[in-house]
């Protein structure tokens, strides 16, 4: 009895020490910033884009000083573009006290994070990607995105399609997610009776043999064939209609844009797709400074590194504008901010979508993105 | 169409059926199901991308595209023989005594390892296989094959056709059978039980360094991942077939990939996995032994 006694007094001992000693060693002397996405499997191109771009802002703050007298610290989780781990990611940031967090990258990780960003203190979050409306039509005041969305992404696809293209018989795929089918929805929306939808299917995310539906579509021979969806699948459902003499051209949208799309699908058959995203960078003059200094520390940029740069920049401006890093306070400040940033000026309005998202037509061609179509103003 | 979708699922039945042949194989001989096997086929397609990149480099697939693509079945199949004689020695070998539940715990293990080792050493981004075979091929009847379609159904016939006169005709093979119904009796008669058990690794796992390599220009991209959801449906298909049982690896194989592919198309791709679950289930309910499988007693 006695020796459990010295026993349970020797783990008192060494379990108040210990944390004693944890609470030493920390000391609250930064302003910490979490960046979440898909850092490792098939979308991790992307995850790194995106930290990348904030890693460039941040570097760029703390050589400056930082932010409201401290140095700023990243935190970047993977959130593997899985919504179960995505709320894990959510609450592991909003335990370590960050005080915003750029991300996540799927429209499927950001819905469910932001219930806890706003539930744990209003925890602002700026998505550079995230384009399903669902996202910031719940009116949340902590969630902001920098990007466009898909009900105006959608719209600008149909319109293309109706108007230029002249298509009269569409096939729908799309890959069940909350950003492609969502996407794909709002296509097929703003498509109406302008063209026939012959064919509505899905294949599944991760999948890697889409054959058997490619055969189903190439029996109901359309004329295009709309993808809602991230490149991994796009790629090899491109690659594949082309083994399987599918002749229709291909269209999805800023899921796709990447290079890795043409790597998958391979040049031949990536020529000719059809995808919507907003104008290229390298034609804004603002954006000029922040690609080379990009190019000179990661490299190529992705579609999304800007986007994860200037939404960085707006977090720590607001953070300097409101003199705070309370998330209430700070996400009051971003709705009333105008930055302008590397992409031009962002605003938001009151949901926090940006006030102007242009997006236009972009086309593959010699394994090369080109700006293809804009809409009439 | 229907011709398209019969080639299309045959194409992925013969896939599964090497990979699945690796399962009953073992089976047959340990009665123990190893769970790493998927990772040994992901291994494969993981060395198709690197030796075709190394041959790209030297030249060789500009020169010769089927000696060079014949190199990566042979050089992969080497390095995936050694993978499976090695995880034989470290895994399984010292528990062969052992509790029936200790070695299946050592082939999670053993899959969980390797397939964290390809991560960290190849990356966890997924893995693009060079453009170098046409993806152009025969029309017949409206039904395009391609080449690779070809390709992977002669290779897999030529490998199973291969297998099964290497079982029946050899002396190996025949210690193979030997050892399967009876492996104290078969060391009784003279014959090296570790060595058996070492070559049906050293067989299974060349077979799926094959599936492998056919995968990775088949479907044209490789992330570490690969080998768990093959190895699942490869067990299934040997589970499917009568699992120990040879000819029923390759019939549930390629049942697998008929019911896989037919019922994506004709009734939902949405489904597909639950079609190739529900054939296990209704063949488990109404054959417990598998398609091929004998019902036998509990070996003592």
């Amino acid at each position: 009895m006695k020796k459990i006694k010295i026993a349970f007094l020797l783990f008192i001992i060494h379990f108040s020490l210990f944390t004693v000693l944890t609470g030493c060693a920390k000391k609250e002397d930064t302003i910490k910033i979490g960046v979440a996405g898909p850092m490792t499997g098939d979308q991790a191109k992307m995850g790194n884009d995106l930290k990348n771009g904030v890693e460039l802002a941040v570097s760029e703050w703390n050589e400056k000083g930082g932010v409201l007298g401290k140095k700023i610290e990243l935190f970047v989780e993977d959130d593997q573009h899985d919504p179960k781990l995505a709320v894990a990611v959510a609450n592991k940031l909003s335990n370590s006290n960050v005080a915003g967090v750029i991300g996540h990258w799927n429209s499927s990780a950001s819905i469910p994070a932001s219930e806890v960003y706003r539930d744990r203190g209003s925890i602002p979050m700026i998505t550079p990607a995230s384009t399903n409306p669902q996202l910031t039509d719940r009116g949340f005041e902590n969630v902001f995105r920098v990007c466009g969305r898909d009900d105006q992404q959608g719209k600008i696809a149909a319109e293309f399609v109706a108007k230029i293209l002249k298509t009269k018989k569409v096939a729908i795929v799309h890959d069940k997610t909350t950003y492609g089918q969502g996407l794909a929805d709002e296509f097929k929306k703003a498509l109406g009776d302008a063209a026939e939808v012959v064919y509505y299917g899905v294949v599944i995310q991760g999948d890697k043999d889409f054959r058997a539906v490619l055969t189903s579509i190439k029996n109901k021979k359309p004329e295009l064939i709309y993808f809602g969806g991230i490149y991994p699948e796009a790629g090899l459902l491109v690659k594949q209609a082309k083994e399987l003499g599918i002749k229709a051209p291909f269209m999805s949208g800023d899921g796709t844009i990447d290079k890795e799309f043409i790597k998958i699908a391979g040049r031949d058959s990536a020529d000719g797709t059809y995808l919507t995203f907003s104008p290229d960078p390298s034609n804004i003059p603002t954006a000029k400074t922040f690609l080379d200094k990009y190019h000179a520390k990661y490299g190529e940029h992705g579609p999304y590194s800007i986007y994860a740069y200037d939404a960085a920049n707006l977090l720590l401006t607001g953070m300097s504008k409101a003199g705070t890093a309370e998330g209430k306070r700070l996400s009051e400040t971003l709705h009333s901010l105008v930055y302008e940033g590397a992409l031009g000026t962002i605003q938001f309005d009151q949901n926090g979508d940006v006030l102007k998202a242009p997006y236009i037509v972009w086309i593959t061609k010699d394994g090369e993105f080109k700006e293809y179509w804009k809409p009439e103003e | 169409m229907f011709l398209q979708q019969l080639i299309n699922g045959l194409t992925l039945g013969s896939v599964y059926a090497l990979i699945a042949l690796g399962y009953t194989m073992v089976y047959g001989i340990l009665q123990l199901i190893n769970f790493a096997h998927g990772e040994i086929y992901m291994i494969g397609a993981y060395m198709a991308i690197i030796v075709l990149g190394v041959l790209t480099a030297t030249g060789l697939t500009a020169t010769s595209l089927p000696l060079s693509i014949l190199l990566v079945f042979v050089i992969s199949g080497l390095f995936c023989g050694a993978y499976g004689l090695t995880m034989e020695r470290v895994a399984y070998r010292p528990l062969r005594h052992a509790h029936r539940l200790s070695p299946l715990i050592s082939a999670i293990g053993m899959s969980i390892f390797l397939q964290n080792y390809v991560m960290l050493s190849q990356g966890a981004v997924d893995k693009v296989f060079p453009h170098i075979i046409p993806s152009t091929g025969i029309e017949i009847s409206g039904a395009s094959i391609s080449y690779l379609q070809v390709l992977i159904l002669a290779t897999s016939f030529i490998l199973m056709t291969a297998l099964h006169l290497f079982i029946k005709k050899t002396r190996l093979g025949k210690a193979m059978r030997a050892t399967s119904q009876d492996s104290r009796m078969a060391s009784l008669v003279g014959i090296n039980v570790n060595n058996v058990i070492a070559v049906t690794f050293v067989i299974g796992s060349i077979l799926a360094a094959a599936a492998g390599v056919m995968v990775a220009m088949y479907y044209g991209s490789v992330n570490f991942f690969i080998g768990y959801s093959a190895g699942i449906k490869a067990f299934t298909a040997a589970v499917l077939g009568g699992i120990g049982n040879i000819l029923g690896a390759m019939l549930g194989g390629l049942l697998l990939g008929l019911v896989e592919g037919l019922g994506a198309s004709y009734i939902s791709s949405e489904y597909k996995d639950v079609f190739a679950f529900i054939i296990l289930i209704l063949v488990l309910i109404f054959r417990p032994a598998g398609l091929l499988g004998e019902r036998v007693g509990e070996k003592v």
